[in-house]
């Protein structure tokens, strides 16, 4: 394992105004290695999407530190958040979100639009990502034209396609029957030990997690209880 | 290879190429919308460039009238009688005028108060239809640059005898649009046979109302006393002020203040800016019509920013900046009335082509209204695509996910 964590929470929390104020994540900890995979898992409401959002992120820290490749988000402009998302990370949501007017080579291509790559390399780079997920024979279909499996490995592509340093995957199986869910589970799998790229999966299906390297279980924006799985 | 040696905090960035790709996915995936959106432009660019086309079309046929009636044409006159006549000139007059310097050519006319023209002797003598007899001689056809439109004017011969020729105005009137057969017409109580009908004169207009006879012939016939009323002078271009100063005293000595010496084409000259004051309305009427379509395109934006939340919470995950949806929504709402904005041009040059063709007028288009029509549309996008592209950026990423 890679001495450097390609993640790093310290004492993080996330406060939402109101009265009184809503703590959805309230002082977690925890570190993650190039190639590791972690399942963050809990009930419904219990803070796991607003974690993914300050892993990714996409939010800032109410106070805390959240540190992606050692740099501290909370410190980062706009721009430089961005050029994160961009360049080191991948995120994976329980709907997809694939654009419809674009095709699945389109689709995967636009995980590399803000990193200013050239159009015609993009393609390239997006028609062997699809190859590696097992799409190859579906390059130029929309979205609509395919199956839920087939959509989310679209959408794993999209995330991979920058080779990034982790990618994060909110319910990936979420949306799917269970023989699909269990090929996407072991699909990533696969793709982080040949990418050595670390995993952050949300779930609260149990199996998923398990099927990670560690959990955490998460409660009412705290980490109740942590452990390694076989 | 470790995590962070991957990558700096480089900032995410998007091509030149891509912002206009981003930009125009929306109006690929929508095209009626868009197509609706970009009418309402359209149509605002059509009516100013039409507008600017048509009054510069226009003008430059008024243009052409004056250069072809030339600004050295002076005609003198001596106002009018009590009863709406033509007042009296000296006779001496014409004479005088052709020794001014810089006079080229002088015809003298002079309207027979006393002879009616009426197209048979069955006509009521009330009934006048405003036409006048006017004695005048060959030189009127040279002075004027007036050509005939059937058979001939009057030469030395037949400006002896009962000929008329008639104004395209007093042809009309009298009823007589061709010459084929003889057609005689009672002038002063006696039948003229009609030798010619002359081409509209929109700056002789007491021409144009006139029946036309020889001086010896209206000396012998029609009473006249050898008084012109009404001279047309032609002078050297470089001098026609100079001269037009010195025809009041040169045509009657004893009261220059009562000549009236005016300039025709100075008439002409009226109504182009006549023509150009209307301009600013009508420009008017096709701003309202843009500011229309530019509302139209920020509603339209609004809309496309509210449906499309998932699409900007995706992109901003995918690493996009706030700059970057920004940008992305302001191309496609500046595409959009660019797209109206051409569509406009072109509708609008094809009216102008249009009309200027059924009034026979020369094609002009304006370059400004061309390239400043676009310019207008863009800005009109830029405008409208503001506010929607503005509220896209701002958009909490986590919040768009969300709803989605």
């Amino acid at each position: 394992m890679s001495a450097a964590p390609v993640l790093e929470l310290a004492d993080v929390r996330k406060a939402y105004p109101g009265s009184p104020p809503v703590n959805s994540v309230a002082g977690v900890s925890l570190a993650l290695h190039p190639g590791e995979r972690l399942a963050v898992v809990g009930p419904s409401g219990s803070g796991k999407t607003t974690l993914m959002h300050l892993m990714a992120a996409l939010e800032r820290p109410t106070s805390g530190t959240v540190r992606i490749a050692g740099h501290d988000v909370g410190q980062l402009g706009d721009g430089e958040a961005s050029g994160l998302r961009a360049h080191l990370l991948g995120v994976i949501f329980q709907q997809f979100f694939l654009l419809d007017a674009l095709s699945a080579v389109q689709n995967v291509a636009a995980g590399l639009l803000y990193c200013a790559i050239p159009a015609h390399r993009r393609q390239e780079m997006a028609i062997e990502t699809l190859q590696l997920v097992g799409l190859g024979h579906r390059l130029g279909h929309r979205p609509s034209q395919l199956s839920g499996g087939e959509q989310q490995r679209v959408a794993i592509a999209r995330a991979l396609v920058g080779r990034p340093a982790m990618m994060l995957a909110d319910e990936p199986t979420g949306n799917l029957d269970q023989a699909t869910g269990r090929e996407i589970v072991a699909l990533l799998r696969e793709l982080t030990q040949t990418q050595r790229t670390a995993l952050v999966v949300i779930t609260h299906d149990q199996a998923v997690a398990a099927a990670m390297d560690r959990q955490v279980e998460l409660r009412d924006g705290r980490v109740v209880a942590e452990r390694r799985n076989p | 290879m470790s995590a962070p040696a991957r990558a700096g905090t480089r900032p995410s960035r998007l091509l030149a190429a891509d912002v206009l790709r981003t930009g125009t996915i929306g109006l690929r995936t929508r095209r009626l919308r868009a197509l609706l959106s970009a009418l309402g432009i359209a149509i605002g660019i059509a009516a100013l460039v039409s507008v600017l086309g048509i009054t510069s079309s226009s003008e430059s046929a008024l243009l052409a009238e004056i250069d072809q009636l030339g600004t050295n044409l002076l005609s003198v006159s001596n106002g009018q009688t009590i009863d709406g006549q033509e007042a009296e000139l000296p006779a001496s007059a014409t004479a005088m005028i052709r020794r001014v310097s810089g006079v080229t050519a002088v015809a003298p006319t002079a309207q027979l108060a006393e002879a009616r023209v009426y197209r048979t002797d069955k006509v009521p003598a009330f009934d006048t239809g405003g036409l006048a007899a006017r004695a005048a001689d060959t030189s009127l056809l040279g002075a004027l640059g007036a050509s005939i439109r059937q058979g001939a004017f009057l030469n030395r011969a037949t400006e002896r005898f009962p000929v008329t020729v008639l104004g395209f105005q007093a042809a009309r009137s009298l009823g007589i649009s061709e010459l084929r057969q003889p057609v005689r017409v009672l002038i002063g109580g006696q039948w003229f046979a009609v030798a010619g009908i002359l081409n509209p004169l929109p700056f002789a207009p007491e021409i144009d109302r006139s029946a036309l006879v020889g001086f010896p012939v209206a000396a012998r016939m029609l009473s006249y006393d050898g008084h012109p009323s009404h001279i047309y002078v032609r002078t050297d271009v470089a001098r026609t002020a100079r001269v037009a100063a010195l025809l009041g005293p040169t045509a009657d000595p004893e009261n220059p203040g009562s000549v009236a010496v005016s300039q025709p084409s100075a008439t002409l000259a009226a109504r182009v800016a006549v023509v150009s004051a209307g301009t600013t309305l009508y420009l008017g009427l096709g701003i309202v019509a843009l500011l229309v379509g530019g509302i139209g395109i920020a509603n339209t934006m609004v809309i496309a920013v509210l449906e499309r939340r998932t699409e900007i919470g995706l992109r901003r995950a995918l690493g996009a900046r706030r700059g970057h949806i920004a940008a992305q929504f302001l191309t496609e709402s500046v595409v959009l009335s660019g797209i109206g904005g051409t569509a406009g041009l072109v509708i609008g040059a094809a009216v102008t082509a249009a009309i200027a063709k059924a009034r026979h007028w020369g094609l002009i288009i304006p370059p400004e209204a061309l390239w400043g029509g676009l310019a207008v549309a863009i800005i009109t996008g830029s405008a409208a695509g503001l506010y929607p592209a503005v509220r896209a950026a701002r958009m909490s990423p986590t919040e768009a996910l969300r709803t989605g």
